[in-house]
């Protein structure tokens, strides 16, 4: 997303210790059309949301437009929403990577299934987790509750790629730092945190991007932030011109965050080359340190996890659920797999592209498309929705509340998940295995396939895993795009929150939540297994 | 491979077609820079058909983007390569890297990790004739001498293992050329020496033309045909390995391929001896014959065009050098052979050793000695110097 | 089949709907009342007649709900049954609905709009996305309870009341302005998410002025009101004595009496004074959309829901009150004529936006 990370300074004057991303840069880095065009194309559907938000958004002339941003509540909800995300983005930063540390570099017991279960709380959607506290305490509501919900939901996306990350590190550079007489603690900020930035860096985006969009949470905890005024204006102000400029803001911040990030994640990205993978670190004993490691441990579990199924599976208890229909939750949960199964590929693929440009073809107009897929994940879901309502009776009728075009909707929203997985996944394996291919004979796109994708593999699964699960829990999209007689989990929990009954709502969030949660622990544990198997040469 | 003779029964290597004649590698005017900095200025080479040659060069010189130009990664800025008497690359045109028959064996093996060591060596053979795949696959493994490996993972092999997989692997499609990036660089000093000489007999036993990039000299002039110089952007030199050391085109090649000493001196009158005409530089050593005429060294012909009296810097190899103890030798010594001067250091070796003398003008030169006479520091000794010299106008003088 | 049928139906319509808008009011309303039977004698009980001839008039339309479709699916399923018209439901939010309405314009596949309140159906009716309905049709509905334009109708009403335990609140308010007394202070309930309260307010602002409902809302912030997820838990809390009074509409009361007998359940309701601001009554209706190829169809479902058989549904389903004419409220319930709310343009109830950021301003809305 940066300009290259190999700065011109910094690598030809070597060129035999920094040759790939040095020379890539510089003469052959033209990418191949079948990477370029796609990429494109997938940066200009991810951003296609931005049509509709101009063309709302100046219905009723610039002077509305002004209007409605020159006014004190505006920047009241710039504040708030601002603040909110750098809380959650905060919180969510210091949850995640202590949990990742534990898991990868400590000594804790049980962490190979706390590996996994720190990032189960992705299968719980917001909406379900902030009303499982705020119908028990009501008191909760406001800045401090919705923190706390959206951190929980949203702090394996700092977790997941931290973990990934800390497996990667080469622990001789811990061994040779503390030897040059470094504090342990000294080592772990100044040298790992700033190794595995980049991880962070790209969750932490995720997470702020994330807590913009997020309605669930903060409709629930009554918290006013740009969502919550953006859904107003389509519920109770029947304007949708106003949500579209107050959401042309969000787009605004998301610009200026993805620029942020790409300067936070610093030069230390760049393409592997080398072959194997460095070994696995010897793990730090905790020592008496382990009663905080454990207090935290239960601490996050309990909070976002135990919690919100407990109350779930207390719905499901106390409410009498004889007229639960098994049949159309099972329906329901078919729609929705199969759903979560095509979007997870159809993502990936699309993804793919981008992310092979964004990990090998580095240049200003390769950050332009990556960061393109991001902008428009700080949108809240029914602007999306509304969005592709737009584009799709005007350009594609024929698919308009069809299948294709439910999934171009989630491609539209999940995109950027796709993209930095796989982005991140592509750097981590060698130029130079690729380069060896090409000179066996082996066409360029045909390196893809034989090369970068089987290598890539594991992120891959794990991006399309990030994806299943986020269209399982997706709703304002579903609810507006989908075929009349399609319903999903989330839709059929909506349809019976919505009226209050949770004896049939608590059958679809047991589900929703369970099989939300394959995808995830699938996630999480594609990240070990890589490591293993690489580190035992 | 995309091109046909990618499987040609029995091995046979593709270059023979184009007859002894046609080098296997030309390049040509060779230009590349990165930003002003400027890596390759006019590189020419020739590597002949089923020749070893071995590209030398300082760390960052270049040689890797050599490499990396003739294997098509990277283009050149300007100039040509020729590979069987076909252009491939053209300024910034060209053939593209799968096109151009060229096998690459990078510094560190780079295998490809999620396939077995069959199908690693398999990659670049033609996919659809399995039986043939096989064949050419356990013949290329029992060349590198890991018959039996097929099914094993990259990283359940040793890295010298590693490393004779990615030769097979590029030898496996009968490359025009092969390129050997750095290629024992990372093996520890033990295991380099048994891997190179398997490395080189397989190259050499499956006929290829292979070229090897490396900064290491004692690598560079044990196992290559020829040496081709790289340094400051441009071959320097390229000949026999012997020749490369002993007649250095230039001061900075004969400093760069071994250890040198190097005196002041100036050119004297030629004087006949016998029927050659013998040119000699005095230096702190004495008199010293330059290297005779009749070598393929064009220094030679160049001094004759020099006037006496030409300041002229002066190669001694530190093996050239003898030492004789003052109080044993000296009298027997003719006065004007040789120079006097006092031990000031020594390293022990083992099978040699090097002693540190400063002789009387002051200037201090090293000599690799045999461990069985060793002066002590401080022992004052006569030094002079066996054989020819090679010597160059000084650019100070 | 049903297809064919389908491709049949919406060809024989596309003449008629597009000679429709090329004509002015009188023949709209004429034109569906004539080929669809039912609508023009409006009786319930007649609805049953186009399925007993069979094929012309079995079609297929879409419709858009932001009521709750595990309240509309039953009726709708009954519709089905009587006139051979399958409906495909898509649920949604009203309010979202609308959006999504405004954003098709004439490529929407919706044929009718059935809303949880006037607001919505308000929005969509400006923005000349609706058709006129025929008055024949409509006029078995109170004026004050359907668009003055004939553009949409209420199917059903809803009153606010006050929820009360009768130990805590043995004396309970009946004016909102009783509600300030000291005494209930932290004792009262509200659902500030909830849409029905946030239509009170509206209503309030309308009927008192902009300041009058500053004041009334600032003196109500000051009794510390408890806030709940929504109306059900409000309700809850009143029955189990956690508060003396909730601020709800009157079904729930009715509803806990359904499902778990009126032995389990201590709360009354309290109707309001006469006029006062706090009863009052708004609507969910239903519109057809003007580009609907299945006019008559859709008209067919309007006439449906205010036939007998939707409003009997409606009053003793969700004890909501029936709009048409001669149909009674469920028993648990108050005749709606004896009730005297406010008096109100429910047009009026589209300025919620405005509510809002009174109701945020205030305190009362977010944290």
């Amino acid at each position: 997303m940066t300009a290259p990370v190999m700065a011109p300074d910094s690598a030809p004057a070597e060129a035999s210790v920094a040759p790939a991303g040095a020379d890539a840069f510089r003469g052959r880095n033209r990418p191949p059309w079948f990477v370029l065009i796609p990429s494109t194309a997938a940066a200009l559907v991810a951003v296609a949301p931005i049509w509709y938000l101009v063309d709302r958004a100046i219905e009723r002339g610039w002077g509305e437009v002004a209007d409605e941003l020159w006014r004190d509540s505006t920047r009241d909800l710039i504040v708030r929403s601002v603040g909110l995300a750098v809380a959650v983005t905060a919180s969510s930063v210091a949850v995640g990577v202590t949990a990742a540390w534990l898991v990868v570099r400590s000594d804790l017991a049980a962490r190979r299934v706390l590996g996994v279960v720190f990032a189960l709380p992705l299968a719980i959607p917001s909406y379900l987790a902030a009303f499982a506290w705020v119908s028990w305490r009501p008191g909760l509501a406001g800045f401090g509750g919705a923190t706390l919900v959206l951190t929980s939901v949203s702090y394996p996306f700092v977790y997941l790629p931290a973990a990934a990350a800390l497996r990667q590190l080469d622990p001789a550079q811990e061994e040779v730092a503390r030897s040059l007489g470094r504090r342990r603690l000294d080592v772990a900020t100044r040298l790992t945190l700033r190794q595995i930035r980049p991880a962070i860096s790209a969750g932490a985006l995720l997470v702020a991007l994330y807590v913009l969009s997020d309605f669930g949470a903060v409709a629930a905890m009554r918290y006013e932030v740009f969502t919550w005024v953006i859904y107003g204006a389509y519920r109770a102000g029947f304007n949708p011109s106003r949500a579209a400029i107050l959401a042309s803001v969000l787009v605004v911040v998301a610009m200026v965050l993805v620029v942020l990030e790409a300067k936070a994640r610093g030069r230390a990205a760049q393409s592997r080359l080398g072959g194997g993978a460095a070994r696995t670190g010897t793990s730090v004993s905790l020592g008496r340190g382990s009663v905080l490691a454990w207090t935290f441990v239960i601490a996050v579990i309990g909070v976002a996890i135990v919690f919100p199924v407990v109350r779930v599976l207390q719905w499901v208890a106390t409410f009498e659920s004889t007229d639960v229909v098994w049949s159309d939750v099972g329906r329901a949960l078919t729609s929705t797999v199969s759903l979560a199964v095509v979007a997870g590929l159809t993502t990936v693929l699309i993804a793919l592209p981008v992310g092979i440009l964004a990990a090998r073809h580095r240049s200003r107009t390769s950050a332009a498309i990556e960061g393109a897929t991001y902008v428009t994940h700080a949108l809240p879901g029914i602007v999306v929705a509304i969005s592709l309502v737009f584009i799709g009776v005007r350009l594609l009728r024929p698919i308009y509340q069809e299948t294709p075009l439910l999934l171009l909707g989630y491609v539209v929203l999940f995109l950027p998940l796709a993209v930095g997985s796989v982005r991140s996944s592509i750097e981590q394996s060698s130029v130079r295995v690729e380069e060896v291919a090409r000179s066996l004979g082996c066409r360029p796109m045909s390196v893809v396939w034989r090369v970068t994708v089987p290598l890539a593999a594991p992120g891959l699964a794990a991006s399309g895993a990030l994806v299943m699960l986020s269209t399982m829990k997706e709703l304002p999209v579903t609810l507006i795009l989908r075929p009349t007689e399609t319903n999903t989990l989330a839709t059929e929990l909506w349809r019976f929150t919505s009226v209050s009954d949770y004896a049939n709502a608590g059958p679809y969030a047991l589900a929703l939540v369970v099989f939300a949660a394959i995808p995830t622990a699938l996630l999480s544990m594609a990240g070990s297994t890589r490591t293993q198997e690489s580190s035992r040469g | 491979m995309a091109d046909p003779t990618g499987m040609q029964p029995g091995g046979m290597q593709p270059g023979d077609s184009a007859g002894a004649t046609s080098p296997a590698l030309e390049i040509r005017g060779v230009t590349k820079s990165f930003g002003h900095h400027l890596v390759l200025a006019g590189v020419d080479l020739v590597v002949p058909a089923r020749s070893v040659t071995a590209v030398l060069g300082p760390s960052g010189g270049g040689k890797t983007t050599l490499l990396r130009i003739v294997a098509g990664f990277d283009h050149p800025d300007s100039g040509t390569v020729t590979i069987d008497g076909e252009i491939v690359a053209h300024g910034a045109g060209g053939r593209a890297p799968e096109e151009r028959r060229v096998g690459v064996v990078p510094q560190e093996g780079a295998l490809f990790p999620h396939l077995s060591v069959a199908g690693n060596v398999g990659f670049g053979l033609r996919r659809h004739d399995r039986r043939a795949r096989e064949a050419r696959v356990a013949e290329v493994l029992e060349l590198v001498g890991l018959s039996g490996t097929e099914r094993k993972r990259p990283h359940e092999l040793s890295g010298g293992m590693q490393h004779r997989v990615a030769l097979a692997r590029a030898l496996a499609p009968h490359p025009a050329i092969v390129m050997l990036d750095e290629p024992f660089s990372s093996l520890d000093a033990g295991l380099r020496a048994h891997v190179r000489a398997e490395v080189l007999d397989a190259l050499r036993a499956s006929g290829a033309t292979a070229v090897i990039v490396t900064h290491d000299q004692l690598e560079a002039l044990s196992i290559a045909d020829q040496v081709a110089v790289l340094l400051d952007g441009r071959i320097a030199q390229v000949a026999t390995p012997s020749e490369v050391y002993r007649f250095p085109t230039t001061l900075a090649v004969g400093t760069f391929v071994g250890e040198a000493v190097v005196l002041r001196g100036e050119l004297l009158r030629a004087s006949a001896s016998g029927a050659e005409m013998v040119i000699r530089a005095r230096c702190a050593l004495g008199d010293l014959p330059i290297s005779p005429v009749g070598t393929s060294s064009a220094q030679h012909e160049h001094h004759e065009h020099l006037a006496p009296g030409t300041v002229l810097d002066v190669l001694v190899r530190p093996e050239q050098l003898i030492l004789s103890s003052h109080r044993d030798g000296a009298e027997r010594a003719e006065p004007a052979e040789g120079a006097e001067g006092v031990v000031i250091g020594r390293q022990y070796y083992g099978h040699d050793a090097v002693v540190s003398v400063r002789l009387r003008s002051g200037a201090v030169v090293t000599a690799r000695l045999q461990t069985t006479l060793l002066p002590d520091t401080g022992d004052t000794v006569r030094v002079r110097a066996a054989g020819s010299v090679a010597a160059f106008p000084s650019r100070e003088g | 089949m049903r297809s064919v049928a389908a491709l049949l139906a919406s060809a024989t319509f596309v003449a008629c709907s597009s000679g429709e808008s090329a004509s002015s009011g009188p023949s709209d309303t004429g034109g569906p009342s004539d080929t669809g039977g039912p609508s023009d004698t409006g009786g319930p009980s007649d609805t049953g007649g186009p399925s007993d001839t069979g094929a012309p008039s079995a079609g297929e339309i879409t419709v858009y709900s932001g009521r709750s479709l595990e309240l509309v699916e039953p009726i709708i399923d009954q519709f089905t049954e009587e006139t051979g018209i399958s409906v495909g439901l898509r649920g949604g939010d009203s309010g979202e609905l609308a959006a999504q309405l405004l954003t098709e314009g004439d490529a929407s596949p919706a044929d009718v709009f059935f809303s949880q309140d006037a607001g919505a159906l308000g929005a969509v009716g400006d923005a000349g996305l609706f058709a006129t309905l025929p008055d024949d049709l409509v006029s078995v509905v109170p004026a004050e309870l359907r668009s003055t334009e004939n553009l949409w109708v209420g199917t059903s009403g809803r009153v606010r009341v006050f929820v009360i335990n009768p130990e805590l609140a043995p004396d309970p308010p009946t004016t909102i302005d009783e509600l300030l007394d000291p005494r209930w202070k932290g004792a009262i309930g509200f659902a500030p998410n909830n849409a029905s309260w946030q239509s009170f307010v509206t209503g309030l602002r309308v009927l008192r002025g902009e300041d009058g409902a500053r004041t009334w809302l600032e003196g109500f912030a000051a009794q510390d009101p408890v806030p709940f997820e929504n109306n059900v838990a409000v309700r809850d809390a009143v029955n189990d004595s956690e508060i003396a009074i909730g601020l709800v509409n009157h079904y729930y009361l009715y509803e806990k009496i359904a499902t778990e007998g009126a032995d389990a359940v201590t709360a009354v309701n309290q109707f309001l004074s006469a006029g006062d601001p706090g009863g009052l009554l708004n609507v969910a209706g239903v519109g057809v959309l003007a580009s609907s190829k299945n006019t008559d169809e859709a008209l067919q479902l309007v006439a449906f829901l205010l036939g007998e058989t939707a409003q009997r549904y409606f009053a003793d389903e969700t004890f909501e009150y029936p709009v048409a004419r001669g149909i009674a409220a469920s028993p648990l319930a108050p005749a709606l004529d004896t009730l005297e709310p406010p008096t109100i343009d429910l047009a009026d109830l589209d300025s919620i936006a405005e509510t809002q950021e009174l109701l945020a301003d205030v305190g009362l809305l977010t944290r």
